[in-house]
């Protein structure tokens, strides 16, 4: 008669991932190279942002792009066209991306020696908020007509970014967004986030934001 | 859907525990799972069979618990459970709080041979 064991582990789920994206950030970082995590829904502009983000900083910063999806290329080709490195990565379902997917996107783009690697997660407000890619800094988009009330639905993914573009803000009229409410609830989950309304469409706001990337990326 | 992905991740979890501890089968793996935590278990249960395909898990058991999620009032320190309440205090009727439990997404123990 065989003996049954109980081994007791007692390990978080993500730990393994958690592990896995803190060696990703420590060797970013001695190779100077600063990645950012840009997390958002669906439509809510990541792609537009992108590149008002990109063309105000691309002769400052060495730049390139790994835009993450679940099975499609319509991003990458627009981000392409801004002239930085840009490489699609295909989750095949997965609504997320973990660290080794990031590690092994990093490969193929061959990003040794650039200042500024932006992943474009897959547009989801839960699942990626729960995996640590290994980047430097995590940012994400809210946009106007999303609406205010998105803080307390999905409090994980403001609790773990640093910067906040609350984007579209030319619609405000159109929608009943309330700005100072929206931050409120932001900052009662996340006191030290840095939030940017902006317009990726007009152009408003964005200056400050990429002003604040270009400090975080240099170190400053 | 995240479920197949994370688990796999467990599977492989689980897999190196049995390599570690030279184990030659396991009957069960035990998950903790929390009311608030982002995973269904019914969906752990479905995507199991398909994680396990071809490794030495195949025959393995799923168990799953769940944990309450209890939150401490901000008004009047009373402990209750979120879900039940609302996430109103049933004694103060605030509805300041801080969560103290459910969040968890565990593997507690596995049952080996």
């Amino acid at each position: 008669m065989k003996e049954i064991r109980i081994l007791e582990i007692k390990e978080s789920i993500f730990e393994d991932n958690n592990r896995d994206a803190q060696r990703l950030r420590e060797q970013l970082k001695s190779e100077n190279t600063f990645l950012l995590n840009l997390m958002s829904s669906p439509g809510a502009g990541k792609t537009t942002t992108l590149v008002n983000t990109i063309n105000r900083l691309k002769d400052k910063l060495s730049i390139a792009v790994m835009e993450a999806d679940i099975d499609s290329d319509v991003d990458a080709r627009t981000i392409s066209e801004t002239g930085v490195k840009v490489i699609q990565l295909h989750t095949g379902g997965m609504c997320h991306l973990d660290a080794d997917m990031t590690r092994q996107g990093l490969r193929g783009l061959d990003a040794k020696g650039t200042d500024l690697v932006i992943l474009e997660n897959v547009g989801n407000l839960v699942c990626p908020a729960e995996f640590d890619t290994g980047s430097t800094k995590n940012a994400m988009i809210l946009s106007v007509p999303e609406g205010d009330d998105k803080p307390l639905k999905y409090p994980l993914m403001f609790q773990i970014s640093d910067a906040l573009l609350i984007n579209k803000i030319d619609t405000m009229e159109v929608f009943d967004f309330n700005l100072d409410l929206c931050v409120e609830r932001v900052k009662k989950l996340n006191p030290d986030m840095a939030i940017f309304p902006v317009s990726a469409k007009t152009g408003e706001g964005m200056e400050a934001w990429t002003e604040w990337l270009y400090r975080e990326v240099k170190g400053e | 859907m995240h479920e197949l992905g994370i688990m796999y991740h467990i599977v492989e979890q689980v897999l190196r525990v049995v390599e570690t501890n030279q184990l030659s089968e396991v009957e069960a793996i035990v998950l903790q799972v929390g009311e608030l935590s982002s995973v269904v278990p019914r969906y752990l249960h479905a995507c199991f069979p398909a994680a396990v395909d071809g490794t030495i898990l195949e025959n393995t058991k799923l168990e799953v618990e769940i944990l309450t999620a209890n939150g401490i009032c901000g008004g009047c320190g009373k402990v209750y459970p979120l879900l039940e309440h609302s996430r109103m205090c049933p004694e103060c009727q605030g509805e300041e709080l801080e969560m103290i439990s459910g969040g968890e997404f565990y593997l507690k123990e596995i049952r080996a041979y």
